[in-house]
């Protein structure tokens, strides 16, 4: 009765290319040029207005920040660690030992890794006491504790340039993540263990996997730039007959009342696994 | 009954009733294998029952409800969801195939969306139920009974197990149970009005009168009533092969018009189904050309989708519309169809019955004239007495006429009812005077004991009189007093006398022209007159012991004295005109199509103001200017009354005509199937037509109409089934107030989108600028479930309450196809404008957030991949700390959480710029609607729960905040008040200007 009849195609396209361009009113888009003119002209001034003020407002936040120290902490009240090299496949570590291709690519992170560690990058770098918190509060120009590659032993890559990975004994450094203002308490260490005891003797460096707490406490990047932070060096000695087979570590940062490594939910809070998988 | 010839025909032609009205007792007896005496055995009746079912109508087939539950499973945006469901269970299959961390999330997407789906379905569905049950009360009424002769007993029997061949018996005040060819019958009349909309009640005997079976007067129809007397019948036919139930099943073939707000909607969700549908493909090729995988850019338009949907409106949408429902129901529109809410406001023409609708339903005396001259009544409603002048003896005569030539009596046990609702058992002229009587005279029961009735002569077609003898109330007067009512020319052809001022005069010609005058004013005004005249009779003649006999008159009925006149009207409800006036000032056209007398119609139309007191018609201007009706110049007369009967010979096109260039038009003595086709001449003008109707008759009208009204007191089962909304009180007063309501929540909805959508741009511009510029995702898709579905619902109802901005009721009803409930100017300024500053206040408590934890903004572009890397541990910050993959996810949790009170309370400054679309919020108070402040206390409130009472539930994403953060978006917020309070300002300052143009939603 009422029902509308379907338009036909050709009178829709019509009309739609009407609305694209009308030449009798000169419309394009439904708009005359003077229309869209304006249009955009206020939208120019609209965004533009509100660019100006988000920028204003993002300076007048970035005013009241410190450059040195951000204004919270307590998203990262507690340190997690993590491992040098790093895989590209998450934590797992596959090599062959009598291949060094297979294991090139750790070498050059762990070599790159370290070069910040050189003596002559830390000329200006000054022996602390060991064993003890380093305050330095007060002082203006904050310094950063020596810490000595050779620490590392046999993984400081001096003797061994391939960090062990050609005997079978392969170094993993495990570092503690930089926090601002953070004192360890207690005599804070690494422990790794095997639940494959038996495959894998775990050698730390320095010895016990000790952090010195002189090294602590951080004070960010502006204010200690050539602070370096504490490594221990993990090294490795799998059991000849325990090639080919996957080996789970995990590392844990001990005897420090003040650092977590029981998070149900961060895994990698004051503890780190990883697995390694020799073949020959 | 002349009009309803042409209807009565159709009928006839399409229905082939059957011959029974021809045939006599005994050949009904045998045909329906039944005895008049002993009606049908009982086992017969069984065994008819089971071959012919139930004598009930089918109601009309309803939609399954899985059907019905399944259409609101894919209706609207559920589409758009479930696809992004299916997209969220497909990565997450792949990612699991993969060995991927945690695919789990994904899972849990499409299942919450799934979950979304399926609720706010279930929810539709429910609103749509409660809506449904409403009316199905209405169907369930007190089952009826009938009274059957059956195994040569009477019974009462529900009716709904009468079978043909039954033998019926009926009296006054009962429903007919079926369609019945009466046997036998005292004085019966039925009132058919239902069935052919002819509010006069007709006689019913068991003669048989005209070859057409429904003109005939021994057929009694199903569900019309019976109104007096008694009558016996067969049952010729049950249920759906009733006339009614044939009319009924006619009813169902007329298809349901799509109502203007469900056009709106689906409107509306193209274009936001649109939007999202666009900017999701335009960002997946984006992402895909950025080098992104073609995993993640599925699931960013899984978030894409989800901020662009307003997964909450459409609830939202149904629950204003049955608030309003509710308060329509309080003003006695009861709404079948929630959406016919919105229909009723953009109603343009409205086609109204005229009895009970426009008028009271009753007869009412209007006028009397005695001593040469008129007297105006009260008609209203509730009067409860006569303010004309009463002190002339010649008003007491006829009063005491009026009084005792009456049968009509008040049904006993209503002594403390006003008078005018009393129940009276008699006919509408006998009821009018009976109530205008005991108004004047108080008790006319006691009056009419006091003056004895010793003789009457009920009122019959043939001499068209009522007379009655009475013992007079003065025992010094022995007389007897005969008083006589009737057709006035009749009453006077037997006088010889008139009284004036209480004194008999001769009734000389010029009294008589006096008289003739009064008559065809009093006819002229449409009403109906009556004569009234008395004698004394002698009492010599006529001693206490005179035997009366009515058989041979052996009284005098001539050279009686006339004593006045009395004209009665089915007046106009007292709210009628008041309401017309209403609808005139909100451009709604309102036309009376009834079945009445066009000089009734047009009497009735002009005191209710349908006809406004200056327009003219056609004849009027032809009277006026002395001239033939051709020559008047048709375009001059703004008003015009059409009779059926010329309807009947119009071309469509003359119809038009007519609708398009009278304002004013009263259509008179239309059948009801005349009335579809004025509603479809109203719809081919574009015209939203509401149309009122009671009978069965008007369903495919009300069917075809975009608003059926049904009236709730008189109306039919099957015209309330047809309608869209039901008049409880049948006032035409009542539709007024719909409309405005109608009105009312066309405008509150569009505020409600426009605020609903408006942080949708606030939920989006994350995900484009996480794809563009990689920083941490800002936003997660589950809190946008929580702002689309949690604090945005009751802020976005509550503004369902928000008053009207100005008096929506004087300006035209809108225009179906230019004032779309979201159109250019709304989405662009909900998205374009508010929206962006929404998303830039929400950045930057983003940003600050980041900024107050180590992440410089500078640092954060271009860090996507990395910051989502499961295996970096020691990801540095602008301070040259570390933060392991958990710190970093609890960082973006925060960031979620700000996000999320950002939005929030930029909705909250949102919520109050829509209670306004033009007028400042000043104007309209900003404490008018106390539920906007339920709304932004719930928002807040919700807001406060998710973050510090939930912030340790993980998979919720949601982090308890530091408390100056619910403060940083706060300026924006403000911006937004203010800058559209200067946007209201200018289009109150400058309309019409481009400013007005472009920024008036």
């Amino acid at each position: 009765m009422t029902k509308e009849a379907k338009k036909p195609f050709r009178q829709s396209v019509a009309e739609w290319r009407q609305f694209v361009y009308n030449p009798d009113s000169g419309e394009f888009l439904g708009r005359t040029a003077k229309s869209w003119g304006l249009i955009l002209l206020f939208y120019l001034v609209f965004y533009g207005f509100l660019a100006a003020l988000f920028t204003f407002t993002m300076w007048v936040m970035l005013q009241t920040l410190s450059s040195d120290i951000p204004k919270y902490r307590d998203r990262i009240s507690s340190p997690g660690l993590m491992i040098s090299p790093k895989p590209d496949t998450a934590l797992e570590f596959y090599f062959n030992k009598s291949d060094a291709n297979s294991y090139a690519q750790y070498i050059s992170t762990l070599k790159k890794f370290l070069e910040t560690y050189d003596d002559s990058k830390q000329s200006e770098n000054i022996n602390c006491t060991p064993g003890k918190v380093f305050d330095q509060n007060d002082v203006a120009d904050k310094k950063a504790c020596r810490f000595n590659l050779s620490e590392l032993g046999q993984c400081s890559g001096k003797e061994d340039k391939t960090f062990g990975y050609s005997k079978g004994t392969p170094c993993v450094l495990v570092k503690m993540n930089r926090i601002i203002g953070l004192k360890p308490e207690g005599e804070p260490y690494i422990q790794c263990t095997s639940k494959e005891q038996d495959m894998v003797e775990i050698n730390y460096f320095p010895p016990g996997g000790s952090i010195d707490l002189m090294y602590f406490p951080y004070y960010g990047k502006s204010l200690h730039a050539h602070y370096l932070q504490p490594l221990v060096a993990v090294q490795l000695a799998i059991n000849s007959n325990s090639t080919n087979e996957e080996i789970a570590i995990e590392c844990k940062i001990l005897g420090s009342p003040n650092l977590k490594n029981e998070d149900d939910r961060d895994k990698f809070l004051g503890r780190i696994a990883f697995k390694v998988q020799m073949t020959e | 009954s002349n009009s309803l010839t042409f209807c009565l025909l159709q009928f006839s032609l399409s229905f082939g009733i059957q011959d029974d009205h021809k045939l006599s007792a005994s050949e009904l007896e045998e045909k329906y294998g039944t005895s008049i005496n002993k009606g049908l055995s009982s086992s017969r009746a069984a065994e008819i029952l089971a071959r012919d079912g139930p004598n009930s109508l089918t109601p009309p087939k309803a939609t399954p409800e899985i059907v019905k539950f399944l259409k609101q499973m894919v209706g609207g945006f559920s589409i758009l969801l479930w696809i992004g469901a299916v997209f969220s269970w497909i990565s997450f299959g792949i990612q699991f195939a993969q060995g991927a961390e945690s695919p789990f999330d994904n899972l849990y997407l499409g299942v919450v969306l799934a979950l979304v789906v399926i609720l706010t379905g279930i929810f539709a569905y429910y609103q749509e139920a409660k809506s449904t049950n409403i009316m199905a009360s209405f169907s369930k009424m007190i089952p009826q009974q009938a009274l059957v002769i059956r195994d040569a007993e009477k019974k009462e029997l529900p009716a709904e197990q009468l079978v043909v061949g039954d033998i019926v018996e009926i009296k006054g005040g009962d429903r007919i149970p079926a369609d019945i060819r009466l046997i036998s019958a005292q004085g019966c009349k039925v009132d058919n009005s239902s069935l052919t909309g002819e509010s006069e009640p007709q006689s019913r005997s068991c003669d048989f009168t005209h070859e057409n079976p429904l003109e005939t007067k021994n057929i009694a129809f199903y569900s019309t009533t019976c109104v007096e007397g008694t009558a016996t019948g067969i049952v010729i036919n049950t249920g759906d092969r009733t006339v009614i139930g044939r009319i009924a099943s006619l009813a169902s073939g007329v298809g349901n018009e799509k109502t203007p707000i469900a056009i709106e909607i689906e409107h509306f969700v193209y274009l936001v189904a649109g939007v999202a549908i666009s900017i999701g493909v335009l960002f997946f090729i984006i992402s895909v050309s950025m080098r992104y995988k073609i995993l993640d850019s599925i699931i960013f338009l899984i978030g894409i989708i989800v901020a662009n949907v307003p997964e909450g409106l459409l609830a939202t949408v149904t629950v204003s519309l049955s608030l309003t429902a509710k308060r329509m129901a309080k003003k006695n529109c009861l709404v079948k169809n929630l959406e016919a809410v919105e229909t009723l406001g953009s109603t343009s023409i409205i086609c109204s019955d005229k009895t009970g609708t426009l008028t009271q339903n009753r007869m009412t005396v209007a006028h009397l004239w005695f001593d040469n001259q008129i007297y105006s009544a009260d008609t209203s409603e509730d009067q409860t007495t006569q303010p004309f002048d009463q002190s002339s003896p010649s008003w007491t005569a006829l009063s005491k006429i009026v009084t005792l030539c009456n049968r009509a009596e008040f049904r006993p046990g209503q002594e403390n009812l006003p008078i005018m609702k009393r129940v009276v058992v008699g006919d509408a002229s006998e009821t009018a005077l009976l109530k205008f009587a005991e108004v004047i005279l108080g008790d006319v029961m006691s009056i009419r004991a006091q003056n004895k009735k010793v003789a009457e002569i009920p009122f019959n077609s043939t001499n068209k009189f009522q007379l009655s003898i009475h013992e007079t109330d003065d025992p010094n007067d022995k007389r007897f007093l005969l008083v006589m009512k009737g057709a006035p020319e009749r009453i006077l052809e037997r006088c010889s006398t008139i009284m004036i001022n209480g004194k008999e005069e001769p009734l000389d010609s010029e009294k008589a022209e006096a008289f003739q005058t009064a008559y065809m004013e009093l006819g002229g005004m449409g009403e109906r007159v009556l004569g009234f005249c008395h004698l004394y009779l002698p009492e010599n003649e006529f001693p206490d012991t005179y035997p009366f006999d009515t058989d041979s008159m052996n009284f005098p009925t001539s050279n009686l004295c006339f004593v006045g006149l009395l004209s009665m009207i089915d007046p106009p409800r007292s709210t009628v005109p008041d309401a017309v006036s209403k609808c005139r000032s909100a451009g709604i056209k309102v036309i009376m199509v009834t079945g009445d007398h066009p000089i009734t119609a047009k009497a009735i139309a002009k005191s209710v103001g349908i006809i406004s007191a200056t327009s003219e018609t056609v004849e009027d201007i032809a009277k006026r200017l002395n001239i033939p009706v051709e020559q008047v110049n048709r375009r001059e007369a703004t008003a015009a009354v059409v009779n059926g009967m010329e309807l009947k010979d119009m071309s469509l096109q003359q119809l038009d005509d007519i609708l398009c260039n009278h304002s004013e038009i009263v259509f008179a003595r239309t059948s009801p199937q005349q009335k579809l086709i004025i509603v479809e001449g109203c719809q081919r003008q574009g015209a939203v037509v509401a149309v009122t109707g009671d009978g069965v008759n008007d369903s495919p009208a009300l069917k075809k109409a975009d608003i059926g009204i049904a009236m709730g007191i008189a109306g039919s089962d099957a015209a309330k089934n047809a309608a869209d909304m039901v008049l409880l009180d049948d006032n035409f007063a009542s539709i007024v107030t719909g409309v405005e309501e109608g009105r009312l929540i066309f405008d509150n909805l569009k505020k409600t989108i426009a605020y609903t959508l408006t942080k949708n741009i606030a939920e989006l511009c994350p995900f484009l600028i996480y794809i563009i510029a990689s920083i941490p995702m800002p936003i997660g898709t589950i809190t946008i479930l929580f702002i689309d579905l949690g604090t945005d619902i009751i802020p976005s109802v509550a503004l369902a309450y928000e008053k009207a901005e100005s008096d929506i009721m004087n300006r035209r009803p809108r225009n179906k196809k230019k004032d779309r409930l979201v159109n250019e100017q709304l989405a662009v300024y909900s998205y374009l404008q508010i929206g962006i500053i929404q998303s830039v206040g929400a950045f930057v408590t983003y940003f600050t957030v980041y900024a107050e934890q180590g992440f410089l903004p500078s640092t954060l572009l271009g860090v996507r991949v990395d910051w989502e890397n499961n295996a970096i541990n020691d990801f540095e910050d602008s301070y040259g700390q570390e933060w392991t993959k958990y710190q970093r996810m609890y960082l973006q949790w925060t960031g979620y959480t700000a996000f999320f009170v950002s939005i929030t309370i930029q909705q909250v400054a949102d919520l109050i710029i829509r209670k306004t679309r033009r007028n400042s919020i000043f104007q309209q108070g900003l404490f008018r609607n106390k539920v906007i402040w339920v709304g932004i206390f719930s928002q807040i409130g919700i807001a406060l729960i998710l973050s510090y009472g939930l912030g340790h539930v993980t998979a919720l994403n949601f982090i308890p905040l530091r408390f100056q953060y619910w403060f940083v978006a706060v300026p924006f917020a403000i911006l937004i008040w203010v800058y559209d309070e200067v946007r209201k300002l200018f289009i109150r300052r400058y309309p019409g200007s481009w400013w007005d143009k472009n920024m008036y939603y």
